[in-house]
């Protein structure tokens, strides 16, 4: 209860900071010269932070997701967010009270992209999309996705694909609404359409994964995806590296600003919070992503410590043993384990040591974090065992117990009753550290949580949601813990 | 029952050097014996114990147990541990389980008794230790005697043919080294073969059977308690059982810590298990140490104690001095003295002269 009252305050804390509001004039831009002195927020990667990032007389901050950045403008952190025009529909826009102050001159080529040397995707790409400019196909995909109000529309797609061989496997990094996003769990958007005419056009089935920009680079390169959508310009230098078709469409800059005159939400502050949880939860069946993450997490976590305890007790017998080389074995894992970042450490398996194996990334990551889980426990079993004194083991050995018989009634019931804290310890850390298998493409908990915040671009409602089930998760892993313990009733 | 033939036991250092604790060892020990094994520190003699037993299992020789080589290979050492308990120093009792159940657990566990039967058997034993109401604490809550007893108890549970003592009042305080003797005292008379490996002189002369005197890796001298204690033959043996505790006070001048000496005094009464002397020897200083300094600076003041004969004594000495203060030969204060300790022998040496009260 007591850990309820925190927590509530906590979230009350954030909320408030949050509502802080400021009352100026609304920004106006009517060129680029007037963004000198300003802070200007975009997103890490794309082609605005590239070219931002040549200019010194603006203090550029750069966002993993659209959604942190929207974010930071409306918590006056920053004053403009420079993002694609397709970015927040009309509906959107005034739902946030965001106006476009102005639009960027300049019109980038895009298109989807593909590994470098792998021409025949690029030139069946081409083809389709010439066969498609002529027969009109083009025309009425992009006046079904790129136009005003794409979102109040009914989504969907017409689009068979085949449903058995090779996969095209597309990467898609941005979550984003009409390019390409996520209802449930299918992609729709004018990227994941041309997709799906690309593998009609091969007679190809075709699944879709949300990655991250540089996991989805990495897993282009090793021939975990064949293409990556999420409306990349073609540069010079991303030309140099990958391989892109002809564009399929010409997209510009919108410079987005806080309209001061917008009306403020309407409503008491439980309608507001009402309002914010249907948007974030109910509407398009968001909280699935939710549930959905929260299983794949405890999935993740569960078997992790079940396959890292046993591990463990494998290396903590290295440890003990006698013969050198074991010893010495044991201690380099560990060094090795102590050594490297996790997230490290779960993109090198993913991407280096399994990345021909066929293994999902939902194994990968329970191993990885098994093999992380194993260094610990196994010094955990290690100073718990080192804590009951060699009398004890003594004790048992001179009323007759055998070596195995005196560790396992003598020993072992109180190293374990020495050891739990620690134990649990180890397992919540784990259970917080499979928040980064999002890096992998695992929809997971967080994962869920960056999902809905990229379509709703709401940054505090999925984070605290988010928080509050990790909380409920740990509590639980602890009470699971205990109640998983052979008891230590003696006779 | 128990035979021990060249027995030896060498500790391999990891840096190369060894240290050979046990030499040669041999000894034959018969049911219904009752063997102290005493010595110097550092002989070898909880070794040995713990040889027999292979908590320490020797580097050569061999020990016949019932007319079968426990030392050769596949002898199924959890059996032979099953007919020779073994009492710790330290009583390593099991710290998750209750008296009880610390009694019980190897006999429903080994011997696959029944629950009811091995918790009748371990309530009798508890009784028989004097600690049946205690049987469903912790040994948490237990004082030192207690939980020797019950390790006591826990070892006869299953009803061993020798008992190993290893040390069994070392750890104790000293105002609980009689209720875990007297425990032994009783199992020594209803007959029960025990090894103790004891430093306490008085104990091992009263109840043992035989005693073994090891000395540098040896048996060194074997004999009964009357032999041992009274007559022995070897000098180091001789040494070793006359041997007296002391503890020696140089008082020089008017600087002389007092209260340090007291405290002193009354650690050395404490830890050799006089401590019933303790106020006299303390009430003789208060009444001495004001005579002598008048007097003069310089004293030696020694308490000595023989575990042995259990003779007490508080030397006054002083090298000018060739006969004792005049205050000493007045006759109200001598009676004084005398209504304290038991005699007062007064003599020249050639540090001084000594004056020796007996308490």
């Amino acid at each position: 209860m007591k850990h309820f009252i925190r927590l509530l305050t906590f979230i009350a804390c954030i909320a408030l900071a949050s509502c802080a509001h400021q009352s100026e004039a609304t920004l106006e831009l009517t060129s680029e010269q007037d963004l000198a002195g300003l802070r200007v927020a975009t997103v890490n990667g794309s082609i605005y932070a590239l070219s931002l990032s040549k200019r010194d007389d603006i203090d550029l901050h750069l966002f993993n997701f659209e959604a942190d950045a929207l974010q930071s403008v409306l918590a006056g952190k920053t004053d403009v967010m420079v993002l694609d025009e397709t970015f927040l529909d009309r509906r959107m826009r005034e739902e946030y009270g965001m106006k476009i102050a102005m639009t960027g001159e300049e019109r980038y080529p895009t298109a989807i992209m593909f590994r470098k040397g792998d021409y025949e995707l690029a030139d069946a790409m081409n083809d389709l999309q010439d066969r498609m400019e002529k027969d009109g196909t083009m025309d009425s995909l992009k006046n079904f996705w790129i136009e005003e109000n794409y979102l109040d529309r009914e989504h969907q797609t017409h689009i068979p694909v085949e449903k058995t061989g090779k996969p095209l496997k597309v990467a898609c990094i941005s979550n984003m609404a009409p390019i390409s996003f996520m209802v449930g769990s299918e992609w729709y958007g004018i990227e994941p359409d041309l997709c799906r005419e690309l593998a009609r056009y091969l007679h190809r089935p075709v699944e879709f994964h949300l990655y991250d920009f540089s996991s989805a680079i990495m897993a282009l390169k090793n021939n975990m995806a064949d293409v990556v959508t999420g409306c990349l310009f073609i540069t010079e230098e991303r030309s140099e590296e990958y391989l892109f078709p002809n564009p399929y469409h010409y997209y510009g800059a919108a410079y987005f600003v806080k309209d001061k005159s917008a009306k403020a939400a309407e409503g008491t502050i439980w309608e507001r919070i009402g309002k914010s949880l249907e948007k974030n939860l109910i509407r398009e069946g968001r909280w699935k992503y939710i549930t959905n993450g929260l299983w794949v997490t405890i999935y993740i976590t569960i078997l992790a410590i079940l396959l890292g305890s046993i591990l463990g007790i494998g290396l903590c017998a290295m440890t003990r043993s006698k013969r050198k080389w074991m010893r010495s074995t044991a201690a380099v894992y560990n060094w090795f384990i102590a050594g490297i970042p996790m997230l490290v450490l779960l993109l090198i398996l993913f991407y280096v040591v399994f990345a021909g194996s066929g293994l999902n990334p939902t194994a990968v990551a329970i191993i990885a974090f098994a093999l992380n889980f194993a260094s610990g426990a196994s010094d955990v079993y290690g100073t718990s065992l080192d804590a009951i004194p060699r009398g004890q083991t003594e004790a048992g050995l001179a009323l007759g117990f055998t070596r195995l018989q005196t560790f396992a009634h003598i020993v072992l019931p109180q190293a374990i009753r020495r050891g739990l804290p620690l134990y649990q310890g180890q397992c919540i850390s784990l259970l917080k550290g499979t928040s980064i298998v999002g890096y992998i493409a695992i929809q997971d908990l967080t994962r869920a949580g960056d999902i809905i915040r990229s379509r709703t671009f709401d940054a505090i409602v999925p984070l605290l949601l988010v928080t509050v089930i990790y909380f409920l998760l740990a509590w639980l892993l602890g009470i699971l813990i205990k109640l998983a313990t052979p008891k230590t009733q003696v006779l | 029952m128990i035979t021990v033939n060249h027995l030896s036991k060498t500790y391999h250092n990891p840096d190369g050097s060894s240290l050979t604790v046990l030499k040669d060892i041999n000894c034959t020990i018969e049911k219904g014996e009752v063997i102290s094994l005493i010595g110097p520190s550092g002989t070898g003699k909880s070794t040995l114990l713990r040889a027999l037993n292979l908590l320490d299992p020797p580097t050569g020789g061999e020990i016949i147990f019932e007319g079968e080589n426990i030392l050769a290979k596949g002898y199924p050492v959890h059996k032979l541990r099953q007919k020779m308990g073994m009492v710790f120093q330290s009583f390593n009792l099991f710290d998750h389980m209750t008296v009880l159940e610390n009694v019980m657990y190897a006999p429903v566990k080994i011997l696959k008794k029944s629950m009811e039967e091995a918790r009748e058997e371990a309530l009798s034993l508890l009784r028989k230790v004097g600690l049946a109401e205690k049987a469903d604490v912790y040994p948490d809550s237990l004082s030192g005697g207690q939980k020797q007893r019950v390790a006591i108890a826990r070892c006869l549970a299953m009803n061993p043919e020798v008992i190993l003592f290893d040390e069994p009042t070392s750890a104790l305080d000293p105002t609980m080294v009689g209720e875990v003797l007297s425990v032994m005292r009783q199992l020594a008379k209803e007959g029960m073969t025990m090894l103790i490996v004891t430093h306490e002189m008085k104990f091992a002369l009263d109840v043992s059977t035989r005693i073994f005197f090891m000395y540098d890796g040896y048996i060194h001298e074997d004999g009964t308690p009357q032999q041992i204690f009274i007559q022995p033959k070897r000098s180091a043996t001789k040494a070793f059982v006359q041997r007296i505790r002391k503890e020696v006070f140089e008082v020089h001048g008017e600087d002389f810590d007092y209260p340090g000496m007291e405290t002193s005094i009354n650690r050395f009464c404490i830890k050799y298990n006089i401590a019933d002397k303790k106020d006299s020897v303390i009430t003789l200083c208060q009444l001495l140490m004001p005579v002598y300094k008048e007097t003069g600076d310089q004293l030696t003041v020694r308490i000595s104690y023989s575990e042995l004969s259990g003779e007490t004594a508080l030397d006054f000495m002083r090298e000018e001095d060739n006969e004792a203060p005049a205050r000493l030969k007045e006759e109200t204060f001598r009676k004084q003295l005398l209504s304290i300790c038991k005699d007062i022998i007064e003599e020249p040496t050639a540090r001084g002269y000594r004056v020796k009260f007996l308490l």
